[in-house]
């Protein structure tokens, strides 16, 4: 009888934790690279927000605010600047992937474009109708 | 059922190896369907540490004494409560349910982040399995719970239990090991994100924003269970003392100490991207000390030295304590580049400043009493003599800096981030240090002598001051802009920003604890043998034992004694402090009898009765001035850690445009 639960148990536990179908997995959603940079950008607005409401506290000299004010901005300008670059230099690859991702153009049968002067034939020829000179590739 | 329960411990074992290795070398070569086998092996350990707990506990309620942990840590006559509470009132059982808590929070935190933080989690489930399976191992074949009676190959059962320690056998005991364990256990988590982040160099302070409530929940239970002993100590050990420096004790305030450190500390580095070396340490010293804690009070290493060598337990947890900080120490010293900081102290007039102050401050507190915790342990191995420090040198020490944290506490608050000049401090101390001067001054006149005293009572009428001067500004302005009444723009000023008024709440919960405990320096007691009929004086009380009554019930037997309370003259009352002798274990203790008041509290411990006279009862008496707002404050600190964990309203009703625009100062207060 114990025998027969401890297998059944194991059995139980294997079967849970190993038969996993690939919808059971979590979806594999990863935070955009510049995901410490909004980060740090919301905190510095926090920042800013804490020192306009010490400053209205009066916990800070007019001199003190201006200057840590200025320091907080510099700060998140710096950190727009990252994030807009790392977004835009997202976008220029999503671009530059989508470019390389486009069907190619089906390209033509050898020896039916002249590689001189660009006359298209039917047919693959050894030498160019229109000028003459050789058509590289062409049926001999 | 027996078979089954260590059946399921040994299982449990063998999923967490499991989900350990599957975790890290999922993470490691990102293997999806691994790390999901890992994060089921977590969920799987939970049930089956919940099965093995549930047959325990069911053997302990249906009084099986086939068990031998039954039989040890209980009896037929235990009221159903303290039956249940014998789960953790012994080694094994204790051990178990450490295990299972675990269990329990490595399932919450796999659920809850179960599509989050994709790098991070491979291995926070690593260091959460590595820790799990440590304690499996010792349920298994360390400590196990399962253990029957048995006589030849026969197992045998015994007809009554020796009992739960009646020092146990009280209310506030039955909930304070849970509560410690919720904390000591809970520390995992943020120290697991922490280190996850630093192996993985992840950018950002996410492990921070995530565990930061895991952190404060943490610390609220670590705090609940260290008044919760307190309180027991007050109530049960017939002495009036709440806080006696035993290594036990010691085991819970160290990983608190650096618990609050790291809160306050933690702030920094989300802020201004500081003190991430401190930071990554703080958070591993607070595991580690938590793992060390129950080390101290499991392998009884302390309260006796030779013990060390013979327990197996200890040899275990100084294995997996030498190897995890090893680990730890090596990827700190590994990823200093990563934990450099990005901003530095700009000037020493800040509130960067102060927390830096209170930091090694309670780093000092910290060292302290780790230090004279184990002077035994470290004497008897240097010296061959164990030396014992007692509560002397722990309040010598602990004292002088408790006092210079709550200035701190004060001061903090004050100062603005960055920078502050002169003429704002000058500005913000006015009011405070006005209340600390005038607070001493009426103190003295009413004759305090008592330096630490004064000083102490002092410091916390300036730190209250400066808690109802932030909320004061804050709600006015408020109340001025947005046109509403006071009392409201206080409640809105704290949801705008839940953390740091709650934090301000909890300082002020820890004023009126110091409140409480200065009152110790004005402590009365006398012990007194008294005629039954006849009276005695304490302080303002007279005290007239008017009768002894006895009895008995199946759990213990008891002599009462009934005494009439006069105050001034005034009779306030009966107090029946009582003795029981407990049935099982003929273990005697004393139920004390106290008047609590805001102002003082009458605490009688009925002793004996007098070998000489047996018409005379032997009463200790004691009056403890203002130990109810220790109590008080309590309730304060943690109303204020539950304000902490209510997300602020801010960050949806203000829009962030708003905040970088030119910002008008409001009126100064009119003071």
């Amino acid at each position: 009888m114990i025998l027969a639960v401890a297998v059944a148990l194991t059995a139980g536990v294997l079967a849970f934790v190993f038969l996993i179908r690939p919808e059971d997995l979590p979806p594999a959603e990863a935070p955009p690279p510049w995901a410490h940079l909004e980060e740090k950008r919301d905190i510095l607005y926090d920042n800013l927000r804490d020192l306009n409401f010490e400053y209205g506290l009066g916990k800070l000299s007019d001199d003190d605010y201006a200057k840590a004010k200025a320091t907080l901005q510099a700060e998140l300008a710096q950190v727009n600047a990252e994030l807009e670059r790392m977004q835009a230099q997202a976008a220029g690859k999503t671009g530059k992937a989508a470019a390389a991702k486009q069907p190619p153009a089906p390209q033509p049968a050898p020896g039916t474009v002249c590689p001189h002067c660009g006359a298209k034939f039917d047919k693959p020829l050894k030498f160019c109708g229109e000028c003459g000179k050789p058509m590289a590739g062409g049926a001999a | 059922m027996e078979t089954l329960g260590a059946f399921s411990l040994l299982l449990a074992l063998c999923l967490a190896a499991y989900a350990f290795l599957a975790s890290s070398i999922g993470g490691w070569k990102d293997k999806p369907f691994l790390l999901e086998s890992a994060r089921r092996a977590v969920y799987g350990v939970f049930l089956l540490l919940t099965a093995a707990s549930a047959i325990l506990v069911y053997a302990l309620m249906t009084s099986d004494f086939r068990f031998a942990y039954v039989a040890e840590r209980s009896n037929r006559a235990m009221p159903a409560v303290y039956k249940f509470a014998a789960w953790w009132g012994g080694q094994e059982g204790s051990l178990l349910l450490w295990s299972w808590m675990l269990s329990l929070y490595s399932a919450i935190v796999v659920w809850t982040n179960r599509a989050k933080h994709r790098n991070l989690m491979p291995w926070v489930i690593a260091v959460l399995t590595f820790t799990q399976t440590f304690f499996c191992l010792l349920n298994v074949f360390v400590e196990p719970p399962f253990q029957m009676l048995a006589v030849g190959r026969g197992i045998t059962s015994v007809a009554d239990g020796n009992g739960l320690n009646p020092l146990l056998q009280y209310w506030l005991m039955a909930i304070h090991p849970p509560a410690l364990y919720l904390g000591f256990v809970g520390f995992v988590v943020p120290f697991a994100f922490a280190f996850a982040s630093l192996l993985k160099r992840e950018p950002g302070e996410a492990w921070i924003a995530t565990t930061r409530r895991w952190s404060l929940v943490t610390w609220g239970f670590l705090s609940i269970g260290i008044m919760l002993g307190q309180g027991w100590a007050y109530a049960v050990l017939g002495w009036g003392g709440y806080w006696g420096w035993d290594p036990v004790e010691n085991a819970s305030l160290l990983p608190w100490i650096t618990g609050t450190a790291f809160l306050h500390s933690v702030m920094m580095q989300e802020k201004k991207g500081m003190m991430k070396v401190w930071n990554m340490v703080l958070i591993s010293a607070t595991y580690f000390l938590c793992i060390f804690g129950t080390f101290l009070t499991r392998s009884g290493i302390v309260s006796s030295v030779h013990a060390f060598a013979q327990s197996s337990l200890g040899s275990w947890f100084v294995g997996f304590l030498a190897i995890s900080i090893s680990i730890t120490v090596f990827l700190i010293l590994r990823r200093l580049d990563y934990l450099k900081s990005e901003a530095h102290l700009e000037s020493v007039l800040s509130r960067e400043s102060s927390f830096l102050f209170n930091n090694l401050l309670l780093l000092a507190s910290c060292f302290a009493v780790l230090w004279g915790t184990l002077f035994p342990v470290i004497t008897e191995a240097l010296m061959g003599e164990k030396i014992t420090v007692g509560a002397p040198f722990f309040n010598k020490v602990n004292i002088p800096i408790g006092l210079a944290l709550l200035l701190l506490t004060g001061v903090g608050p004050l100062i603005a981030w960055r920078r502050s000049s002169w003429e704002s401090l000058k500005r913000a101390f006015r009011w405070p240090v006005l209340v600390m001067g005038l607070t001493m001054a009426v103190l003295i006149a009413f004759g305090v002598r008592h330096f630490y005293a004064l000083i102490s009572l002092g410091l916390c009428a300036f730190v209250a001051a400066t808690v109802v001067m932030e909320f004061y500004k804050g709600a006015r302005s408020i109340a001025a802009r947005s046109q509403m009444n006071f009392v409201r723009a206080m409640v809105e000023l704290t949801h705008r920003n839940t953390r740091r008024y709650g934090g301000y709440l909890v300082h002020m919960g820890i004023v009126l604890m110091f409140i409480g405990y200065t009152g110790s320096a004005f402590n009365k007691d006398t012990t007194e043998e008294v005629k039954i009929g006849s009276h005695f004086r304490i302080g303002a009380y007279e005290l007239h034992v008017k009768e002894v009554t006895d009895g008995s019930n199946p759990n213990y037997s008891w002599q009462r004694a009934v005494i009439a309370v006069h105050r001034h003259g005034e009779y306030v009352g009966d107090l029946k402090p009582e003795r029981r002798v407990y049935a099982a274990s003929q273990q005697p203790t004393s139920e004390v009898a106290i008047r609590r008041r805001l102002n003082e509290d009458l605490y009688l411990n009925f002793a004996s009765m007098s070998q000489s006279d047996p018409e005379a009862a032997i009463i200790q008496a004691y009056v403890f001035p203002l130990v109810s707002w220790i109590w008080i404050g309590f309730y304060v600190l943690l109303f204020g850690t539950i304000v902490c964990l209510i997300p602020s309203k801010v960050k949806y009703a203000y829009p962030k445009t708003q905040v970088v625009g030119v910002y008008e100062r409001q009126p100064e207060p009119a003071q």
